[in-house]
């Protein structure tokens, strides 16, 4: 037990360095660096602003820094195609709404929290990688990583990548197989609703 | 690192390890060749699991069996394990529970040295030796973790025979999921099995005592297990499915550090988050869409895959093809709108 789940939720890893990197100010690192205002800014209205203050908030900023849809079509993979239309628009909406939810359930206190972006920015093809560093005085620092794509002439995030291992999306796509393999778009629906329902509480 | 009747289960493992490798390794062969859309689609189209949903997720054959065991550990946590565990909490105050875990982490240094020096990193098995020492010394036996303030510089880093393992190419292995032991792997599990009776085993007294190790399993369960509790809520809470999440979290966070084994140079998914192409489904025709999965629900894809495969990266047309059977050669582009990728 304490070998494999240290293993799993603990633990530090290194940082690797950037095959291609490249500096200057960058759009993708705009994104990131306004999430993560957003995510500073919610954490400080804590309990003032209350769940569904939070949730008004960091909306918007989920809204213009995510690529929800994408995120969306990518989490539930190949069948997505297989998706009737007013199911797959019900999806994105019921995504949207878990992750604006739990944005704001996560980060709902700030006890001198700070996100640090590394300038260094990496490209490959299509997309590019931010690299953060989510740092509190008590903890230990959390890097978080940001994969972004150009969409709508934005650079918006697709995947985050916890601890720098391990992806966000990654695990979606493995949460949802089940469910949506069983009963679909609708099954996958009911849950994420439910899941967003949980969050807001 | 309590595993018991460590030497039985290793045989077993062993022996079932081997197929599931030589699987993998064959894959890798087949991978790069630069094929056609059409006759790779084709190829594709034969293949007898294209289309047809596998009753297990890939690295989980035993996925079944594993849910049950999952289901069990559930049951068993929620009526002992997590209330004992959080009267634990409540009853020991937070720095002697700091104390018996730094003690116990301590007592492990001598085994992240060896792995240190199993995986050539001189460099890093002096600063681990020397953490080893300070802590042992200064640090009362291991009971404050002084190495890692400012007057020392040495952090806690984790190695173990799992990653050394991986770090010479041995792949996981089916993934496994057994009652008091968690998540882990038939490579991961027997190595900590045998790491675990290696104190016993060189040093004897008192690490092979009852009186020892029963204490060492009980006190760093329990503290695991309170640790623990706010991750393993948090994660239970964001998934429709815990069992699937949890174990695509730990096979990503093993190849994580696998990869992290080999610094720079690391080909897993964590050296190269961007490897996995994420191609739209959207984007693509449906004999297109199939090819991400495959390669993207799998973060292990072999971590010691060559990144220089990487390089080819830049066509627009046949890649979503390609990318099934060779993630790191997709060009990264999005289907969606594939005319213009940059």
């Amino acid at each position: 037990m304490s070998f494999s789940f240290r293993t799993a939720l603990s633990g530090a890893l290194v940082m690797i360095a950037a095959p291609a990197a490249a500096q200057t100010a960058d759009p993708a690192r705009a994104s990131v660096q306004m999430l993560d205002d957003g995510l500073i800014a919610i954490m400080k209205g804590g309990s003032s602003l209350g769940t569904q203050g939070r949730i008004a908030k960091i909306g918007p900023v989920v809204d213009q820094t995510f690529d929800i849809p994408l995120i969306t079509r990518l989490s539930v993979g190949p069948d997505w195609v297989k998706v009737a239309p007013a199911d797959q628009s019900a999806l994105v909406a019921a995504m949207r709404r878990m992750t604006v939810a739990q944005y704001a359930s996560n980060f709902s206190s700030w006890s001198g929290h700070s996100f640090a972006i590394d300038p260094k920015i990496e490209t490959r093809g299509a997309d590019k990688l931010v690299r953060t560093t989510l740092s509190a005085p008590k903890d230990e620092a959390v890097p978080i990583a940001y994969r972004l794509r150009q969409s709508g002439g934005k650079w918006r995030v697709i995947d985050v990548y916890y601890r720098n291992s391990i992806s966000q999306l990654a695990t979606r796509r493995a949460d949802f197989a089940g469910v949506f393999a069983k009963g679909g778009a609708k099954a996958l629906i009911t849950h994420l609703d439910a899941l967003t329902a949980k969050s807001g509480r | 690192m309590q595993v018991r009747g460590g030497s039985s289960i290793l045989a077993v493992a062993i022996v079932l390890m081997a197929t599931p490798m030589a699987a993998a390794a064959q894959e890798t062969v087949v991978a790069p060749a630069p094929v056609g859309t059409i006759t790779r689609a084709a190829v594709r189209a034969q293949t007898p699991n294209e289309g047809v949903r596998p009753r297990h997720a890939k690295g989980d054959p035993l996925e079944g069996f594993n849910r049950k065991m999952y289901a069990i550990n559930q049951v068993f946590d929620r009526v002992f394990f997590r209330p004992v565990a959080m009267v634990y909490k409540t009853v020991v105050p937070n720095f002697a529970r700091k104390g018996i875990r730094h003690f116990f982490s301590n007592v492990g240094e001598p085994l992240v040295f060896a792995n240190d020096l199993l995986q050539l990193k001189p460099k890093r098995a002096v600063k681990t030796l020397g953490r080893f020492v300070v802590n042992s010394t200064v640090g009362v036996g291991g009971l404050l973790d002084v190495a890692k303030t400012k007057d020392f510089r040495l952090p806690h880093r984790d190695n173990s025979l799992g990653d050394t393992l991986g770090h010479y190419g041995i792949g996981p292995g089916p993934y496994l999921f057994l009652p008091f032991l968690g998540p882990s792997t038939f490579r991961d599990l027997p190595a900590g099995a045998a790491e675990a009776q290696a104190l016993p085993v060189v040093v004897g007294s008192p690490f092979d005592r009852a009186e020892f190790r029963i204490p060492q399993a009980v006190l760093t369960g329990l503290d695991l297990r309170v640790e623990s509790d706010a991750p393993l809520k948090a994660l239970t809470a964001s998934a429709i499915d815990p069992y699937a999440t949890l174990r695509s979290s730990y096979l990503q966070d093993r190849a994580g550090r696998v990869a992290a084994t080999h610094g720079a140079r690391g080909g897993g998914a964590m050296s190269d988050p961007l490897a996995d192409p994420l191609a739209d489904p959207a984007g693509g025709s449906a004999a297109v869409a199939p090819a991400s999965p495959a390669s993207a629900n799998d973060p292990l894809a072999d971590p010691l895959t060559d990144p220089a495969a990487e390089g080819a990266a830049e066509t627009t047309t046949s890649k979503p093809e390609r990318t099934a059977e060779d993630p790191l050669s997709d060009p990264l582009a999005d289907p969606a709108v594939s005319a213009s990728p940059k």
